[in-house]
């Protein structure tokens, strides 16, 4: 059953979640990366809106993405706002990943500590922080062809 | 799309600009009473009484709370516009155009506050007055200010920049800073120390962010007509342009090579009768030295990536900043990242008095043009050509 929108808001209190992205709030609990594809013109996009921005549908189907992509922007946090679990003193990575699904989706999360940069091609995975699943991004196991 | 209609130009007028001054700590002074001083000292530069203001135009105190503290008896006309400042610029030079005022009061206060310095929650006013949220946003983001960060980090890796590269944004405002007495820091800054400064968020560091300060900028705005009876030569606004594209989130623009702040140049070029060759004086914004370096590249100065070099190639050594073909400063009052973070009010007031010729030591010697890109590459980019009348 679907979480009431009260527990869903208190959940992801650090986030603003709003009724279009509220869907993709749901996924997380799921362990599901949920991003929103237009079902008319098939076009993806990110973060959730409420119409499609190519076409102007308002049949917009968040759905699961594989998360795997490559690494376009990087960068390490020396301070930053507190968060269960997360201790800049290790400067903490936060990554925005190309998506493989389109040119140009993007999702931004953090990273599996390593020898993240940008270009390398890298998968979802989750963590659990404060009893809520957290997208991280982790190098890609297996080399693609 | 890009138009060159631009029935405003050279109709609208500053005939005046004030300032504070900006200091780096927790004054014992509200924002609403920075923002008065400047305002006042903005009246009384151009002869204005409290009769003669008729157009607000400011964020903080918004302008119903100005006017009360003013006392000013009639306004037909005000807005409380978001920063960056061209903002508060273009709504105000397109008011008094349209006949909605005839004499616009424009203001800035910066001010210290929990959103850009942890340091102002030592101040139980400040800390009183915060709506803090009750939990803290997440870290797994680049939205916001962040966002600076990270397109730092792409800038890098696409054009091989150094982080020497960013530093003489900083050293070249600090320089410029040290000749201007309204400025937070003056201190001189050297590569060495711009290099061992503490990282703040990979790849900026300290020295890479504006500083948040205490202080305000005030303007007026009016016809150009009526600015020619007031004391100070009239600076007219030339074109006042914005900028932004549809994939305008921190992390989904399409890259370094189409943003807000390439819709600002095909504008400005278009509305403006002079460009970067004519321009006297030039304030590429700097709130984040990734934004400065961004937009000497898309003004034309050089090409993608080689901002650093560009730099290099113009430094002045007795000066220690750069001087394009040994005159044109850039940022010459020291910049958010040296005077203070004015959200580019303090850009606008510096051309202002250097076309007015009341720079003092930073004076460019007959300055008549200034080129503007306050903003950076979101949803913020602007930009705004000067003429001296
Ligand atoms: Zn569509």
């Amino acid at each position: 059953m679907a979480e009431a929108d009260e527990e869903l808001l208190e959940r992801f209190a650090s986030h603003s979640v709003d009724r279009d992205n509220a869907a993709h709030f749901r996924g997380r609990l799921n362990r599901q990366l949920l991003i929103n594809r237009c079902g008319d013109c098939g076009r993806w996009h990110h973060p959730p809106k409420p119409v499609c921005p190519g076409c102007w549908s308002t049949a917009i189907e968040p759905s699961e993405v594989d998360g795997t992509g490559e690494v376009h922007l990087l960068i390490r946090l020396h301070q930053g706002p507190p968060a269960p679990g997360v201790d800049y003193s290790t400067p903490y990575p936060v990554v925005t990943v190309e998506l493989d699904e389109q040119q140009g989706l993007c999702f931004t999360a953090t990273v599996e500590e390593g020898d993240i940069a940008i270009g390398q091609r890298v998968e979802l995975d989750w963590i659990e922080r404060a009893g809520v699943p957290v997208p991280i991004f982790r190098l890609a196991r297996e080399v693609s062809l | 799309m890009t138009s060159d209609r631009n029935p405003m130009k050279n109709a609208i007028a500053f005939a005046g600009a004030t300032t504070t001054g900006f200091e780096r700590r927790n004054t014992t002074r509200s924002q609403a009473s920075w923002a008065a001083e400047a305002c006042i000292d903005a009246m009384r530069q151009c002869d204005l009484g409290p009769k003669d203001v008729d157009g607000l135009c400011g964020s903080w105190p918004p302008a119903n709370e100005l006017q009360a503290i003013l006392g000013l008896p009639e306004i037909t006309w005000f807005e409380n516009p978001p920063v960056p400042f061209i903002n508060h610029v273009s709504a105000a030079a397109a008011a008094v155009f349209a006949g909605l005022c005839e004499v616009a009061l424009v203001w800035h206060a910066a001010y210290r506050q929990p959103w850009n310095t942890a340091g102002s929650l030592k101040d139980p006013f400040r800390a009183a007055a915060e709506n803090f949220p009750a939990v803290a946003p997440s870290p797994d983001t680049v939205m916001h200010a962040v966002g600076y960060t990270a397109w730092a980090s792409r800038y890098m890796h696409e054009f091989g920049a150094t982080k020497e590269d960013f530093g003489l944004i900083a050293i070249n405002d600090r320089s410029n800073a040290a000749r201007n007495p309204a400025a937070a820091l003056t201190h001189p800054l050297t590569m060495q120390e711009y290099l061992e400064a503490r990282m703040i968020r990979w790849p900026l560091c300290l020295f890479d962010m504006d500083v948040a300060v205490d202080g305000a900028d005030a303007f007026i705005v009016t016809t150009a007509e009526r600015a020619r009876d007031m004391p100070l030569p009239p600076v007219l606004i030339n074109a006042a342009v914005h900028g932004m594209v549809a994939n305008n989130e921190e992390d989904q623009i399409d890259g370094l090579a189409h943003h807000g702040q390439h819709i600002v140049v095909d504008s400005l070029k278009a509305k403006s009768d002079f460009w970067i060759d004519g321009a006297d004086v030039f304030f590429p914004y700097d709130g984040f030295s990734i934004i400065a370096l961004a937009w000497i590249e898309n003004v034309g100065y050089c090409g993608a990536g080689e901002a650093g070099e560009f730099m290099r190639q113009y430094w002045d050594a007795e000066s220690n900043s750069v001087r394009l073909n040994g005159k044109v400063p850039f940022n010459p009052h020291g910049g958010s990242l040296s005077e203070g973070a004015t959200q580019g009010s303090g850009h606008v007031r510096e051309a202002i008095h250097q076309l007015q010729g009341l720079a003092g030591d930073r004076q460019v010697p007959g300055a008549r043009t200034a080129l503007l890109t306050p903003g950076g590459f979101f949803f913020n980019a602007q930009g705004l050509t000067l003429i001296r009348d």
